[in-house]
């Protein structure tokens, strides 16, 4: 078992379920103890680009990952430098629609919080100086 | 007993797998596994606001527009913005519970919009009160709704409304003196005030005889099941 792809598939999966939730939960309150903001930031206008909620995105982005990392782990290929690769716009994105809901929304909304924190996991592990090395080979 | 055998079952033929098979097993176990995860914190989460959270509020915020019969027993109160996708989604479904019980339900219409947000939901809040302004603020508040993801996208959706007011047979210069007056701009304003005041928190919140809907009706039967359990004041 690697190591490294092992613990980016568990984080993918985490994700996987949170996104899931949130698609499932579109268009209906959800309950939001930790931060109370959430039906704020779900129904926003920037919950969706071009009619494509960002939970559908998320989802898609979860599940290439899990796959990706699951065949690296079992050694079929070694695709982490894919995971980077993906892992990287998704950051960016990550980072922006933590701007969004700190200065424009100015709600937070606790699933899209645990997101943030599934992308950067999954990018610092994928970016791991030994797996840049690789890359840059 | 049996289940403890299927799984050992499973398991003696996942090992005996190739390497190369293995990797989509666990795949489709772990989408199979996360959907359910998923799905049942939904149904939990559903149900766990049911009754128990149901807050009280002064169940007459005052102002708001009623359609349906004023002798309605049941008022079904909306806090909405038309330019918030979760009320275009609830649109079809409070029109549906009017057209159920046309003797019982009236709707009180409340301003709610989230101009932080919507960039475009006080135009249009003022555009179905311009409507208002010639009687037509019913008609003007269905082609909003109805024409949600048409004109919210539009970055200037003013020549839209124009065009909604002009079908509906109504006079466009008075619709746009209308549209731009601030009398109607302090209508809104009191709105958003009362929606405040009865702890609106988003769009769209829902009030029946006073009583808040959280969580939102999952569907249309869901709102008559609510309905029908409204104890009805004698009047």
């Amino acid at each position: 078992m690697k190591k490294r792809a092992t613990a980016i598939g568990v984080v993918a999966f985490l994700g996987m379920v949170d996104a899931l939730y949130l698609t499932v939960m579109r268009g209906i309150h959800v309950p939001c103890s930790v931060t109370g903001g959430c039906n704020e930031v779900l129904t926003s206008a920037y919950s969706e680009f071009y009619g494509i909620p960002l939970s559908m995105i998320g989802l898609a982005f979860y599940f290439i990952v899990f796959c990706l990392a699951v065949l690296d782990a079992f050694e079929v290929a070694p695709l982490l430098k894919w995971v980077f690769w993906l892992a990287l716009p998704a950051f960016v994105i990550t980072l922006v629609l933590l701007y969004l809901q700190a200065f424009v929304i100015l709600h937070f909304c606790q699933y899209c919080l645990a997101s943030a924190a599934f992308i950067s996991t999954i990018f610092l592990i994928s970016a791991w100086p030994r797996q840049r090395r690789q890359i840059l080979n | 007993m049996n289940f403890a055998r299927v799984f050992l079952a499973f398991f003696d033929y996942y090992f005996g797998m190739s390497n190369k098979t293995k990797p989509f097993i666990v795949i489709v176990v772990a989408v199979v596994l996360a959907a359910g995860i998923a799905v049942y914190w939904s149904r939990q989460s559903a149900a766990s606001g049911e009754g128990s959270n149901n807050t009280i509020i002064a169940a007459n915020p005052g102002g708001g527009h009623i359609r349906g019969k004023a002798t309605a027993p049941v008022t079904l109160v909306e806090f909405g913005d038309y330019e918030c996708p979760s009320c275009g989604y609830y649109y079809p479904m409070v029109e549906e519970v009017l057209r159920r019980y046309p003797d019982k339900v009236k709707l009180e219409f409340h301003h709610y919009p989230l101009i932080q947000m919507h960039a475009h939901a006080l135009a249009a809040a003022m555009a179905a009160e311009a409507a208002g302004d010639q009687g037509k603020f019913w008609e003007m508040h269905d082609m909003l709704y109805k024409h949600q993801t048409q004109w919210a996208r539009n970055p200037n959706p003013e020549a839209q409304f124009l065009a909604f007011a002009t079908d509906l047979g109504l006079d466009a210069n008075k619709f746009m003196r209308s549209l731009k007056s601030p009398d109607v701009e302090k209508r809104i304003l009191e709105d958003i005030q009362r929606g405040s005041n009865a702890r609106v928190e988003g769009t769209p919140t829902f009030y029946i005889n006073g009583q808040s809907l959280n969580p939102l009706p999952s569907g249309v039967d869901d709102f008559a099941a609510i309905i029908d359990a409204t104890p009805q004041p004698s009047k």
